[in-house]
């Protein structure tokens, strides 16, 4: 897809059935700087689906995960930035991921994304198991981000659709309406 | 999609309804002086600010950019 559309549909990545765990997006802070790129800063709440006797025990709100991501639109250079990074368990783990879409160098109409993450689990003896555990979730991560654009991408393309069929359905009403009244 | 605080998630709507036609159809195109949605988003963005502290969020400095970037104020 051009990458126009990637981007429009980056902004717009949830809800989608691929991460059904994000249950929130808000935009903290938006603004075009003085080269004329936008920056959106957004918070993510995410939910994961914990027992619910576990949420009755810790309490609903606290079962909340939140991260925070950082965008950046050049439209003239044609790039999107993505970094996002957890602010919650910040004691535990971090995990930073970078995402930059871009129109693909060599076939046109197409867009490349090159995607990065950074796992740093605080404490020892665990890391290295969890740290490939994340790594691997992280890579399928990805593929469901593409699955996920894609979706996006399907749902705006029907809507156009479904918005224009129902313009015409109404101009033709209007026309029919307006030669009745002319006899 | 919902808002952090459930009380800003109209608030957001309205917002991202306005924002996401602006930025496929203006910015996206060169054109991008002039934000329409300016109102619309100082509205949505005290409820969220509220919702965030209410909830204790720990954001650091991001409420602080913005508008009011720029803005000193001296108290003596």
């Amino acid at each position: 897809h051009p990458w126009e559309t990637v981007t429009t549909a980056a902004m717009q990545k949830y809800p989608n059935p691929m991460n059904p765990s994000v249950v929130g997006v808000d935009v903290l802070d938006r603004h075009i700087d003085a080269s004329g790129k936008l920056h959106s800063h957004r918070l993510l709440s995410t939910e994961w689906g914990i027992p619910s006797i576990v949420k009755s025990l810790i309490g609903t709100c606290r079962t909340k995960t939140y991260v925070q991501e950082h965008s950046v639109v050049d439209p003239v250079k044609k790039t999107m930035e993505l970094k996002s990074s957890n602010i919650s368990f910040t004691n535990l783990v971090s995990v930073d991921e970078r995402l930059v879409y871009k129109p693909h160098p060599h076939e046109p109409g197409k867009t490349i994304l090159t995607q990065e993450a950074i796992i740093s689990v605080k404490g020892v003896s665990l890391s290295s198991y969890l740290e490939g555990l994340m790594a691997n979730t992280i890579s399928s991560n990805a593929n469901k981000g593409r699955e996920a654009l894609e979706w996006v991408i399907n749902r705006l393309n029907a809507e156009i659709e479904e918005f224009t069929a129902s313009a015409r359905g109404t101009m033709r009403n209007s026309m029919a309406a307006a030669a009745f009244v002319e006899k | 999609m919902n808002s952090v605080g459930e009380a800003c998630t109209e608030l957001k709507r309205e917002y991202d309804q306005c924002f996401n036609r602006w930025f496929a159809e203006k910015f996206l195109k060169g054109e991008s002086a002039g934000d329409p949605c300016g109102q619309l988003f100082k509205r949505y963005q005290i409820c969220v600010q509220k919702a965030i502290k209410e909830k204790d969020i720990p954001i650091e400095g991001l409420e602080f950019m913005g508008p009011s970037k720029g803005k000193t104020e001296n108290s003596s």
